[in-house]
């Protein structure tokens, strides 16, 4: 049957289209993303249920620190106010280890130093010894920036004003009349006259910040220095869409939520379709009291806009126990999210499935089986039901679609996904990080999102323009 | 024409009937005064709410008595969440928040849409038409919530911050109207202020989906015999599209927007809640994450009418436009 | 039919006896699609004289419809090529090359087409009379009283009950064959000089067929309409045709006057059809119906020889395979397209026969 469908004329005319094929190929990548993660969660899972250690933990590696936060990503460079931040978190947190009693530790790396793994990124290993000279040096290096940078600042300020005050009397003269211009115009001397050697000083100081910034730099990659070789492609697969409010990686989380998506999407467009199609063909075939119930669940059902019916579903799971363990139980989390959207899903299948099997009814063919003697339940089956694999296709794939953008809508209603990263759950706390300018993770998860969208949606098209006759294009 | 809306009044009265049914027990699946209250309430409050709500008698009567107070329009029990306030105090003020926003979104999305498909359909296969159709693609592919997030901070939120000027209040509601209960307070430039933001937002998300439904519906209608008819009488491009087709395209136009008439007054409830517009999606919203019981079966009622009304409406509309419909 | 006196509110130019109406040549038809471009009208050419009913007759598929919808451009702009050569040649205008206001009036006006479909020809949401109205308020400058005056005119000329009442009903409230006749009076009421009507009983049964023939016949003579009938009928075409031009694959392969074609069919093609039309009668009783087989070319895998050659019984295998016949006067002088047309005296290699052989004579009952 597969066999016969590639090779049909709608597949040929499918593959002529070349928009289509490339978005099919995008959402073949998403795809393989998607089942490289859940591989890898199974692969963990089974060793940690023989004893032995899990060796991706990546739903661990969306909840770890690997930067500070609010990183940009890879395009975007620092201001020296920014760059200086950087340095003076990482020694922030190292002070808060060095200060500790290091020496009368059995391992200091298993009790101390490992708090400061930035993921990949790590304390080179070296002596004790060796070890407490570098962060000397950098602690050294560390406060000189640390006095440069508040000089630098103060200057920069002072200069700033004066510069303001100036502009403004500027202002002033050209409304100014004769005699005051003149005292104006004194005035503006003077400020410049003070303004010239805070500008020569500050001429003087910036390239010494700047010359310290790389010294006390570098002694932090002494310490600390960034990974290389094949942990360097990790870390720098972590960092390069930045990290959010709380340092996580934001490309760990965007992409991990590949596999949300896809697990939702499956999940709901599988259950509302097979749902869908149950009753709706039954309803069709069978009628009478069947239909009837049927009817009367789809239209009561549908009277409730979608989203409240949504709402109201979650409202009715809410204070059941079972459910009160995000971190632990994340994918029971989801079962809420799946039971909801199926059952507000399934109705729109149900309706186009009846109307297509009670056309199919009246064929001559299925009354021909029935005439030969096949059971009903045996006609359904085997003669109707394959023949609405179209439609059930087709639905499919925009279930499952909106399934993932409902995921969207119903994580910022607070509804949704917990316990894992989703774009529904980085875009609604990712907003309030728009009035600070960083786009970062919204942009990241919103793009990922939107480019699944749109690929669906060329392809969606692209099929039922080879496959429908009666398509517009 | 009477006896047909009566017919379908009558018909639908069972359908509402058990949606009330179907809603009710939804709503009682987990006692809603636990759900309120906690798991140990004090005796004596359980008590009391229980019998407020009736929530003591067997589920038949309780189903009789609400179907009543439906009918009867009595919605004077007051809310839990909200003190003092009674659940028709709170529904009825929702109401006009949420249509000075849908109102004019539905409006507006219907009109642009149509005529971004006339013009679609009447270049079809050329340059403007498939502009505009890779902007229509595009347009459906960015989520929601993404339009009203941006949209939010670049036209309001960071004109604010910056302080350049904006019409655009970032959130907030105050009321517009010159008639009805708050009059004294409305200043008509409040709909600027706080409406006309969110409604452009409605528009664009609605403008992608609707454009390329239109232009489908255009562009099947415009390859039907009738068309070919017309050209052979000598009729021009503009006389066949606008005239001919136009009116028989509206059918399944009309149709479609009858069909998002339940979401015109229930209200877009992102929207009221991304702008803070206490609209009834806004205070469904709210009961429910308080758990606030007899907003939240007031409004369900009050939504499943809403939509089973529109039907009705979007039944007779349909007979009044297609002239095959009305006599059968 | 009962004579109605019509008011002429046309005159009507007299075509010199011997000047044609309509006159077409060298019509080739292309369209883009998305396997290239196929040519479905090849190279035709015809004249249509004041007053003639002109039948053109094929398979489906043939390229009868697209060869009526070219001469009214209207099939779609942006796929459609017409040849550089093609001359459609109406009132001295080579309609296809001229503007689309040309075109908008002439058609309905001067030359009026006629459609298959009488279910879904008309506009379901506007009245009859409206549509009456649409085609008189294009064309003339009646007023509104004097168009509906007309319109109703018109749907009696057409023979249709209660003309007063249906001028204010919708389509789908008329049978088949009452809407069929409501379109031929909007074809008609603006008298123009020439009537396309595309398989206008096709969809009629076979009653109502007849009554609309003899309408159509009627009216023609009271109107001095020339008419394009298409269809793929013979029945049809022995009723009403004057003359007759047979089409095969976007070709013409055929043509001469009705009662000639019928008793002496040159074209292999046009014998065959006759052939396969169903005959009363003992000496067929227990006979098997005689068809043409294979099928028609598809357009876009054309043989380079004679399009018609895998099928005929006469073809000689060579030079019918290779080298497509040209269409030359034939033994009857009128057009042909063949190598070896019936009733000539050229040899040819005869292959064996499947069907079985009764006369010309029979074949026109």
């Amino acid at each position: 049957m597969i066999r016969r469908l590639l090779r049909s004329r709608g597949m040929v005319k499918f593959r002529r289209n070349r928009l289509a094929l490339f978005a099919s190929g995008v959402i073949g990548l998403y795809a393989a993303i998607f089942v490289a993660i859940i591989g890898m969660e199974i692969y963990d899972g089974i060793a940690q249920a023989v004893g032995g250690e899990a060796k991706f933990s990546l739903r661990e590696g969306t909840r770890i620190r690997v930067l500070p936060r609010q990183t940009p990503g890879f395009l975007e460079s620092q201001t020296p106010s920014e760059r200086y931040n950087d340095i003076r978190w990482h020694h922030q947190r190292m002070e808060r280890i060095f200060d500790r009693d290091l020496e009368s530790m059995d391992d200091p790396w298993v009790q101390a130093f490992n708090e400061l793994d930035l993921a990949e990124r790590k304390l080179q290993r070296a002596e004790l010894g060796e070890i407490l000279a570098r962060w000397e040096a950098f602690d050294e290096a560390f406060l000189v920036l640390d006095d440069l940078y508040l000089e630098r600042d103060d200057m920069l300020d002072l200069v700033g004003s004066i510069r303001d005050e100036i502009a403004d009397l500027r202002g002033d003269l050209r409304g100014a009349e004769a005699s005051e211009a003149e005292e104006i115009r004194g005035e503006i001397a003077a400020l410049e006259e003070e303004l010239a050697p805070e500008v020569e000083y500050l001429a003087e100081v910036e390239p010494e910040f700047f010359a310290q910034e790389e010294i006390a730099r570098g002694a932090l990659l002494e310490l600390m220095p960034m990974p290389t070789g094949w942990e360097g492609v990790k870390y720098g697969f972590r960092t390069f869409l930045g990290s959010d409010v709380s340092g996580r990686s934001i490309a760990c989380r965007a992409f991990y939520s590949i596999k949300v998506a896809f697990q939702i999407g499956f999940v709901v467009a599988g259950i509302s379709v097979l749902i869908g199609t149950v009753l709706g063909a039954a309803g069709a075939f069978y009628a009478g009291w069947v239909d009837a119930i049927v009817m009367w669940l789809v239209t009561t059902l549908s009277s409730v806009p979608y989203l409240v019916l949504l709402v109201v579903l979650a409202y009715m799971f809410t204070g059941s126990t079972l459910f009160d363990n995000p971190r632990e139980y994340p994918e029971l989390q989801l079962v809420k999210l799946y039971t909801a959207m199926g059952l507000a899903f399934w109705i729109g299948t149900a309706r186009v499935i009846r109307g297509e099997v009670m056309k199919i009814k009246e064929l001559e063919y299925v009354q021909a089986a029935t005439a030969i003697g096949f059971g009903r339940v045996y006609i359904l089956l085997r003669h109707v039901v394959p023949n609405t694999a179209h439609i059930m296709f087709i639905n499919f794939s925009l279930l499952f679609i909106g399934a993932i953008k409902s995921e969207v809508i119903l994580s910022f209603l607070g509804l949704g996904v917990s316990g894992q990263p989703s774009w529904g759950t980085m875009i609604s706390l990712a907003k309030d990080d728009l009035s600070n300018y960083f786009f970062w993770e919204i942009g990241s998860a919103s793009f990922l999102l939107f480019v699944l969208v749109l690929a669906f949606n060329i392809v969606s098209d692209a099929l039922q323009d080879a496959f429908d006759p009666r398509h517009v294009s | 024409m009477w006896a047909f809306i009566l017919r379908k009044l009558l018909y639908n009265i069972p359908v509402y009937l058990s949606i009330i049914f179907l809603m009710m027990l939804a709503l009682r699946v987990q006692n809603p005064v636990y759900a309120y209250l906690g798991k140990n309430p004090d005796q004596q409050q359980y008590d009391e709410l229980s019998r407020q709500m009736g929530l003591d008698d067997s589920f038949p009567v309780q189903y009789v008595k609400f179907v009543g107070k439906v009918v009867t329009g009595d919605f004077s029990e007051n809310s839990w969440a909200q003190r003092g306030r009674s659940v028709k105090d709170i529904l009825v003020k929702s109401i006009p928040p949420s249509l000075s926003v849908t109102v004019p979104t539905l409006f507006t999305s219907v009109v642009v849409s149509v005529a971004i498909a006339l013009l679609s359909a009447y270049y079809r296969g050329r340059p403007v038409d498939q502009t505009l159709m890779v902007l229509a693609v595009l347009g459906m592919s960015i989520s929601y919530l993404v339009y009203i997030i941006f949209g939010q901070f670049f036209f309001a939120g960071l004109p604010a911050a910056e302080g350049a000027w904006t019409p655009f209040a970032i959130q907030g509601y105050e009321p517009w109207m010159p008639i009805g209960p708050q009059a004294e307070q409305a200043r008509l430039i409040n709909w600027v202020t706080y409406c006309l933001l969110p409604v452009i937002i409605g528009v664009v998300v609605a403008m992608g989906y609707d454009t390329r439904f239109y232009r489908a519906v255009m562009v099947e209608e415009s390859s039907r015999d009738y068309i070919v008819t017309a050209a052979a009488k000598g009729a021009s491009k503009r006389k066949i599209i606008f005239v001919h087709m136009l009116k028989n395209a509206m059918i399944p136009v009309i149709t479609r927007v009858m069909s998002s008439l339940p979401f015109l007054i229930t209200g877009s409830i992102l929207i009221e809640m991304y702008f803070g517009i206490p609209g009834m999606g806004f205070q469904l919203i709210n009961a429910i994450t308080a758990k606030d019981f007899p907003v939240i079966q007031s409004y369900v009622a009050l939504f499943a009418a809403i939509f089973i009304l529109s039907v009705i409406l979007t039944d007779v509309l349909y007979a009044l436009v297609d002239p095959r419909v009305r006599l059968s | 039919m009962t004579d109605h006196g019509m008011t002429m509110t046309k005159a009507r130019p007299e075509h010199a006896g011997g000047e044609p109406v309509l006159s077409v040549r060298h019509l080739t038809t292309s369209f883009r699609t998305d396997a290239g471009s196929v040519t479905a009208v090849d190279d035709v050419s015809f004249d249509l004289m004041q007053g003639e009913t002109l039948g053109i007759v094929g398979e489906s598929g043939c390229g009868k419809t697209v060869t009526s919808k070219s001469i009214m451009r209207l099939l779609p702009d942006h796929v459609t090529t017409y040849g550089r050569e093609t001359e459609v040649m109406f009132e001295g205008v080579n309609l296809a090359r001229a503007s689309a206001r040309h075109m908008r009036s002439v058609r309905g006006d001067k030359i009026a087409m006629i459609f298959q479909e009488p279910m879904t020809s008309l506009n379901p949401v506007f009245t009859i009379g409206w549509q009456l109205d649409e085609a008189l308020k294009y064309h003339t400058d009646l007023g509104r009283r004097e168009r509906r005056d007309r319109g109703i005119e018109m749907l009696r000329l057409v023979e249709i009950p209660n003309p007063e009442e249906r001028y204010k009903e919708y389509p789908h409230q008329l049978s088949g064959g009452m809407r069929q006749r409501v379109m031929i009076a909007i074809a008609l009421c603006c008298e123009p000089d020439v009537l396309i009507a595309d398989e206008p009983t096709t969809a009629l049964d076979v009653t109502i067929q007849a009554q609309i023939l003899d309408l159509m016949n009627g009216l023609k003579e009271k109107l001095s309409t020339a008419i394009m009938l298409i269809t793929h009928d013979l029945g049809v075409v022995a009723q009403v045709c004057d003359r007759v031009m047979v089409m095969y694959a976007g070709r013409v392969i055929e043509e001469g006057p009705v009662i000639e074609i019928f008793h002496r069919a040159q074209h292999p093609y046009t014998k065959a059809l006759l052939e396969s039309i169903p005959k009363r009668g003992n000496k067929t009783r227990g006979k098997k119906l005689a068809t043409i087989p294979g099928i028609v070319p598809s357009l876009t895998n054309l043989p380079p020889g004679c399009r018609f050659e895998d099928r005929c019984p006469f073809s000689d295998g060579t030079r019918c395979r290779t080298e497509e016949p040209a269409l030359e006067q034939g033994p009857d002088d009128r057009p042909v397209r063949c190598h070896y047309p019936l009733g000539s005296d050229r040899e040819r290699p005869a292959r064996v026969t499947v069907s079985a052989e009764p006369t010309a004579q029979e074949a026109q009952d």
